[in-house]
C-alpha cells in the first residue's frame, strides 16, 4: 500500500517552424557571417521582426547590416546554466545594441566572472562556421569582449538578400520536464489495481459511480472520498469502441490498428473507457461483447503508468479484457452507454 | 453613491491556502474552493449564470486540461461556461463584461495553477518569442534580473531597496492565513543571500505555489442580495506592451501599467489599500509608480505574491484580496493590480469602491 | 442597460494550407488580420482591443502565443485577450470581441484566431504527449456509430456530407483542400481511420487564421461594406463524461440552440433560418448537429442531407464554405464558420453564396464533444421582418 506517488513526465518534441520572409533573411545572412537588422519606423532594429513592433505595420526590407560588435545595456549572471540554455558554463544574459542598431537584442556573453560585466561593455559577437549554422539565433554562439572597441566596420550600411534564401524553416525541440503527485484518489485506485480489484466511488447524492474514483461527482460538484468507495466486479459489456489507425508521430508506440473500447462494469452505471481487448482482432470487436478483466499475476503488476490523467485506465495490473464466451448482448442495449 | 444595473460588483471571494505542493490536482483544488464562495454568498450553483476560469496547460504539460476543470462546477444541466489561458484576473474581466450585456445577473470567476509539477526556470522559456528568445533558453528569472538591473543602474533604486519590498511584504504576510512564505527578516540577512541571478536572490524571485481561488461578480441590486458590503467595480482596464523587453523604450517604467491606471480611474480619488501583483520583488517598485500611489496607500497587507505565487492564479487573489478590504475591512477604495509576461508585458488594474 | 447592436464590418482569412512554408506564426496571423482590416477599411490604428482564440498551445510548443504576437497584431497600448475554449474556441473569441462592443468597452475590436497545424502533431498534442493517442476521431467514432444505430441512417450520409463539403470548399478561394473531383467512390474508397470513419470523411490538419473586426450601431451604418449583425451569441458546457451523459446529442448543444433561438426569436428554425456554418470535423456531425440544435427533429437530420436540403442549392444550406472538411486551422475553426455566417448575410460569399441570405448561424464544438459556442447574424437587425 502506499499513500504518495509521484510520476515523472517528458514532455518532448521536435517543432518545426517556417520563418517566412523577414525571419529567413536575418538567418540566411547569419549563415553567411552578417548580422542585420530592419530599419521600420525611423530606426534601425537588430534582429529584424516583420512588423514594428510600436504601430503593428510591416517593416519592410530596408535591411542593414549591423555588429558584429556592440554595446551591453543591462546585463546578468546564470551561474548554473539549465539543460535549455545552449551553454553549459556559467554566462551572462545581456542587452546588447550591435553596432548599426537603435534597439538591442538579447543574447549570451561569454566573461570569466560576473564582475567584468557592466552597462557600456563593448563585446563582439562569436558566430558558427556558416557550414554549421542551423537557421538559429543561437548561430550566435555568444559574445564575447571586443578586443578592438572601435565601431564594426560596414555597421550601418544597406544589405541587399540573394535572391534565393538560404534558410526557410527551424529546429526548436521542446524539452521540459514534469513531476506529478497522485492525488489521494488516484493512490486509491492504484491500490486497489495491486490487489487486483476494481474500485469506484458512489456519489452520495445522485447514486452514480465513479470508476476509478476521481475525487469528486461532476454532477453534483461534491467531494467524494474513502467513505464513498465501493468494489465494482472486473466483467462487464463493450458498449461501444474505436479502431484507431495510427499516424506515425515523435513518441507514438502503435504502428497497427488498434481497438479501445468502453465497457460498462456488471452491476454498476460505470463505464471504463479506453480498455484493449486481448483475444479478438481489432477488426472484430463487436459491441455487446462480454469480458473480463485479465489481471497481471499478483507480484509482477506495478503502477509506473497510473497518474492523475489516468485514473480509469488499469496501467501495468491490468493486461486487457478477454471475451468470456457467454452470447454477446443485444448490441441497442448497451451502444449508447459510452461513459 | 446609488448603484445602477449597470455596476457590477465583487460579492464573494475563497481561496485555497497555497501550498509548495498540493496532493490534489487541479480539478479537486478547485472544487472546494467554488462550494465556499458560492456558499458565502448564500446561493447554490444554479443562481451562478456565468462561470469563467483562467488555468495554463502547459503547467500539466498537457493539452486540454482545463477540460476536467469544469468537473468543479457541477455542469449539469449544462451552464454558460468560458476559459482564457490567461490569469484568473482576466477571468474576471471576461465575467465583468458578460455581466455588462445586462442579461445575466450573477457570474464566477477562477483561476487554477498546479505550479509544483513544473520548473518555472525551464518551462516559461516557452513563453517567449519562439525565434529569438526560446532557443537561448531564455528563462524569467533571467528576463526579470535584466530589467532589475537596469532599474539598479537608472539610480532610481538598490538592492537595499529590494530586499526591503521582500522584507515588509514578508513580514505583512504573517497575518494573513493563505500566506505560504511569511517571517521577520532582516535586509542585512536577505543581502548576504548570494544571487540566484544577479542582481536577484533567491527571496527576490516568487515562490513556486499551487492554489487557485474563485471570486463571485454581482449585477445592480443584486449584488446586495449576496453582500452587505459589495465591492464595486469602478473601474479596470488591461493593457499590454512590446513582448521584447528590447522593443520597450525603458523597461524601468511600466507604460502598460500607465494606461491601465488612467483607464480604470486610478487617480479620480485616494487609494486606501493597493494589491499588486509583482512576481519579482523589484516590479513592487516599478508597479507603485506607474499606478501614481501616494505614500498614504497601504500596499499589499496580504503580502502580496511574494509570500505565495500561484501563477494564473496570483492576479484574482489580488482582486479578491482588495475586495476584501471593502467587503470585510470597512474600506473605502482598493486597488488590484495583476501582471503576465515577461518583464510586466501585460497589466491588469482594477478599481474597487464600497458604499460606506 | 444602453448596449450597442454590433456588426460584422471585416472578415478575413489566410489562405489555408497543409504547411504555411512561407510564413511565421507572426505572417500567417497577420494575413488574416491585414485582410480583415482591408475588408473594413480600416489600419491598425483603428483597433481598440484585440482578442486571440487558439486551441491547446501543445500544437505549435508555444505557450500563450498571444504575448509574443502582441506586437504582430499591432496590440501595443492596447488591451489584449487570449480565449481557449478548445475545439469551440474559435466561436467564444468571437463572442469576447462582440461582447467588448456590445457591453460598451470598446468601438472597434479585432477577434484573431489561428493554427499553426504544421509546427507540431496535432495526434501528438492531443494524446498528452505521449504514445497511442486516439486523437479526435477515435474519441468521437464511438458517438457516431452510436448516431448510426439510434436513427438507422443509411451508411452513405457520411460519404455525402464529405462529398458535398468538399465541392464546396472548392469553390472557395482560401479553403485548404479543394478536391473538385471527389466522389462517393472515392470517399467510400478512401482507408478507413476511425471506424466508422473513413480518410475522406475526416478533417484535414491546417496552417490558417481567421480575423473579424466588430464595431458599434454607428460603425456599422458607416461601413464602406455591407456589415453583418450579430442578434444572438451564445455559449454552454457540461462535464466530459458521467453515467446518462448523451454524448450523440448533448444537453449543451441543444440549450446552446434553444438559447440562441429564443433571443432571435426564431421559432422554425429549419424555415427561419437561411444557412448554417457548423462544426463539422468529421462527416456525422452533419445530420448529428442538424439534430442536436433543434433544425432537424431526432432521427430525421440525415434525411435533410439525404434529400440534399443541405447542399449549396438546397433549402437549408450547412458549410457553404466547405466547412472544416475542407480547411482545419483547429482554433480557428470555429472563428472560421462564425464569419462565414457572416459573409453569407453580408451577401460577400461569391461563388458559395446563398442568394439572399438574411439570417444565418454558425457553431463550433470542442473537447468531448461538451463545449458550444453558436451565434446567429443577420443582413439587417431585423432580418425576420
Amino acid at each position: 500500500m502506499t499513500d504518495t506517488h509521484e510520476s515523472v513526465f517528458n514532455l518532448t518534441f521536435p517543432f518545426s517552424r517556417t520563418l517566412g520572409s523577414t525571419l529567413s533573411t536575418f538567418f540566411s545572412a547569419l549563415a553567411q557571417g552578417q548580422i542585420i537588422g530592419v530599419r521600420t519606423g525611423g530606426r534601425v532594429i537588430a534582429p529584424p521582426l516583420e512588423y514594428d513592433p510600436n504601430t503593428g505595420d510591416d517593416s519592410g526590407t530596408d535591411y542593414v547590416k549591423v555588429g558584429p560588435k556592440g554595446t551591453v545595456s543591462t546585463w546578468t549572471w546564470v551561474p548554473n546554466p539549465t539543460h535549455l540554455h545552449p551553454l553549459n558554463t556559467p554566462f551572462a544574459f545581456a542587452f546588447i545594441t550591435l553596432d548599426g542598431a537603435d534597439t538591442p537584442m538579447i543574447h549570451m556573453v561569454e566573461v570569466e566572472s560576473e564582475t567584468q560585466l557592466q552597462a557600456g561593455l563593448r563585446v563582439e559577437a562569436r558566430l558558427k562556421a556558416p557550414g554549421d549554422c542551423q537557421g538559429r539565433i543561437d548561430d550566435i554562439i555568444s559574445f564575447v569582449p571586443a578586443s578592438d572597441p572601435s565601431p564594426s566596420a560596414g555597421a550601418g550600411e544597406p544589405y541587399t538578400p540573394p535572391a534565393e534564401l538560404e534558410i526557410t524553416e527551424m529546429d526548436s525541440y521542446c524539452d521540459l520536464n514534469y513531476v506529478d503527485n497522485a492525488s489521494p484518489s488516484t493512490i486509491l485506485w492504484m491500490n486497489s489495481l495491486m490487489q487486483g480489484k476494481l474500485i469506484g466511488q458512489r456519489c452520495p447524492s445522485c447514486t452514480r459511480v465513479y470508476v476509478g474514483p476521481r475525487g469528486l461527482c461532476c454532477v453534483c460538484a461534491v467531494e467524494l472520498d474513502e467513505s464513498h468507495l465501493i468494489d465494482v466486479t472486473d466483467s462487464g459489456v463493450v458498449t461501444n469502441f474505436t479502431v484507431i489507425t495510427p499516424v506515425q508521430y515523435h513518441g507514438q508506440t502503435e504502428t497497427e490498428p488498434f481497438a479501445r473500447c468502453s465497457i460498462l462494469l456488471d452491476g454498476t452505471d460505470a463505464v471504463m473507457a479506453q480498455q484493449s481487448i486481448l483475444d479478438v482482432p481489432a477488426s472484430e470487436v463487436r459491441v455487446g461483447m462480454r469480458v473480463k478483466c485479465e489481471w497481471v499475476p499478483e507480484g509482477e503488476r506495478n503502477v509506473d503508468d497510473i497518474d492523475n490523467r489516468g485514473r480509469g485506465s488499469g496501467g501495468g495490473c491490468i493486461r486487457g479484457w478477454v471475451t468470456t464466451g457467454e452470447p454477446d448482448e443485444p448490441a441497442e442495449n448497451f451502444i449508447e452507454r459510452m461513459m | 453613491m446609488a448603484r445602477s444595473e449597470n455596476d457590477i460588483a465583487i460579492v464573494g471571494f475563497a481561496q485555497m491556502k497555497p501550498e509548495r505542493r498540493s496532493q490534489h490536482t487541479e480539478t479537486e483544488m478547485l472544487l472546494p474552493v467554488v462550494n465556499d464562495v458560492i456558499a458565502q454568498c448564500g446561493i447554490t450553483k444554479s443562481d451562478v449564470d456565468f462561470t469563467v476560469s483562467g488555468s495554463c496547460d502547459y503547467l500539466s504539460g498537457q493539452a486540454f486540461s482545463f477540460v476536467q476543470n469544469v468537473d468543479a462546477y457541477g455542469a449539469w444541466p449544462p451552464i454558460r461556461e468560458s476559459h482564457v489561458e490567461m490569469d484568473g484576473a482576466w477571468a474576471l474581466y471576461e465575467a465583468y463584461v458578460e455581466l455588462l450585456q445586462g442579461h445575466l445577473d450573477i457570474a464566477l470567476a477562477a483561476g487554477v495553477g498546479k505550479n509544483s509539477n513544473s520548473d518555472p526556470s525551464t518551462l516559461y522559456t516557452i513563453e517567449f518569442d519562439p525565434y529569438y528568445l526560446t532557443p537561448l533558453g531564455a528563462d524569467p528569472w533571467s528576463l526579470a534580473a535584466l530589467q532589475a538591473r537596469a532599474l539598479l543602474d537608472s539610480g532610481k533604486a538598490s538592492e537595499r531597496d529590494f530586499a526591503e519590498v521582500v522584507a515588509a511584504n514578508r513580514a505583512r504576510g504573517k497575518s494573513n492565513p493563505n500566506a505560504q512564505v511569511t517571517g521577520d527578516y532582516s535586509v542585512d540577512d536577505l543581502l548576504s543571500a548570494e544571487y540566484v541571478r544577479n542582481p536577484l536572490r533567491k527571496h527576490d524571485l516568487p515562490p513556486v505555489s499551487d492554489g487557485c481561488a474563485a471570486v463571485i461578480l454581482a449585477r445592480g441590486k443584486r449584488a446586495y442580495d449576496l453582500c452587505e458590503n459589495p465591492a464595486w467595480i469602478t473601474g479596470i482596464d488591461h493593457r499590454i506592451e512590446a513582448h521584447l523587453p528590447t522593443m520597450r523604450r525603458d523597461i524601468t517604467v511600466s507604460e502598460s501599467t500607465k494606461l491601465a491606471a488612467k483607464g480604470a480611474g486610478v487617480d479620480k480619488a485616494p487609494i486606501d489599500v493597493a494589491e499588486i501583483y509583482a512576481p519579482f520583488s523589484f516590479q513592487e517598485l516599478i508597479i507603485r509608480d506607474a499606478l501614481g500611489l501616494s505614500d498614504k496607500t497601504e500596499i499589499n497587507p496580504s503580502g502580496g505574491s511574494l509570500v505565495a505565487n500561484p501563477v494564473m492564479v496570483s492576479g484574482l487573489t489580488r482582486v479578491g484580496e482588495a475586495a476584501k478590504q471593502i467587503m470585510n475591512n470597512g474600506k473605502k477604495r482598493t486597488l488590484a493590480h495583476a501582471t503576465s509576461g515577461p518583464c510586466l508585458q501585460q497589466n491588469i488594474v482594477c478599481v474597487l469602491e464600497g458604499d460606506k | 442597460m444602453s448596449h450597442t447592436p454590433v456588426a460584422v464590418v471585416g472578415v478575413g482569412q489566410t489562405n489555408h494550407k497543409k504547411k504555411r512554408a512561407d510564413v511565421s506564426i507572426a505572417g500567417l496571423v497577420r494575413e488574416a488580420a491585414y485582410r480583415a482590416l482591408a475588408d473594413a477599411n480600416m489600419d491598425w490604428s483603428d483597433i481598440d482591443a484585440v482578442v486571440l482564440g487558439k486551441a491547446p498551445d501543445l500544437f505549435e510548443g508555444v505557450m500563450k502565443p498571444e504575448m509574443y504576437l502582441a506586437d504582430a497584431l499591432g496590440a501595443v497600448g492596447k488591451p489584449m485577450f487570449r480565449v481557449h475554449t478548445a475545439g469551440s474556441v474559435g466561436g467564444s473569441t468571437g463572442i469576447v470581441g462582440a461582447n467588448l462592443v456590445s457591453g460598451g468597452r470598446h468601438k472597434r475590436v479585432m477577434s484573431i484566431a489561428f493554427e499553426k497545424q504544421s509546427e507540431g502533431n496535432a495526434q501528438f498534442a492531443l494524446g498528452g504527449g505521449k504514445g497511442a493517442s486516439i486523437g479526435a476521431g477515435g474519441a468521437f467514432a464511438p458517438f457516431i456509430r452510436a448516431y448510426i444505430r439510434r436513427s438507422g441512417a443509411p451508411e452513405d450520409i457520411g460519404w455525402m456530407v464529405a462529398v458535398k463539403d468538399r465541392l464546396n470548399g472548392a469553390k472557395n478561394p482560401v479553403s485548404h483542400l479543394k478536391l473538385a473531383d471527389i466522389t462517393i467512390d472515392k470517399v467510400k474508397e478512401s482507408p478507413m481511420m476511425w471506424d466508422p470513419l473513413h480518410f475522406l470523411e475526416s478533417c484535414p490538419s491546417s496552417d490558417g487564421a481567421c480575423a473579424i473586426i466588430f464595431t458599434d450601431e454607428e460603425g456599422g451604418k458607416k461601413a464602406s461594406k455591407p456589415p453583418a449583425w450579430v442578434l444572438g451569441t451564445s455559449m454552454r458546457s457540461e462535464p466530459s463524461t458521467f453515467a446518462g451523459r448523451d454524448a450523440v446529442r448533448p444537453q449543451a448543444a441543444m440549450d446552446c440552440a434553444t438559447d440562441l433561438y429564443n433571443q432571435i426569436g426564431v421559432t422554425n428554425p429549419r424555415e427561419q433560418i437561411d444557412c448554417a456554418e457548423l462544426y463539422v470535423p468529421f462527416s456525422w456531425y452533419e445530420p448529428m448537429w442538424l439534430e442536436a440544435h433543434h433544425i432537424a427533429a431526432p432521427g430525421d437530420g440525415w434525411k435533410m442531407t439525404q434529400s440534399g436540403e443541405t447542399a449549396l442549392d438546397g433549402a437549408f444550406p450547412v458549410n457553404m464554405s466547405g466547412g472544416v472538411l475542407s480547411s482545419n486551422p483547429i482554433g480557428a475553426s470555429g472563428l472560421i464558420r462564425f464569419a462565414e455566417a457572416a459573409t453569407q448575410v453580408r451577401g460577400l460569399a461569391g461563388d458559395y453564396q446563398v442568394g439572399g441570405a438574411k439570417l444565418a448561424i454558425a457553431q463550433a464544438y470542442g473537447a468531448n464533444a461538451q463545449f458550444y459556442a453558436m451565434w446567429a447574424v443577420g443582413s439587417s437587425l431585423n432580418p425576420l421582418g
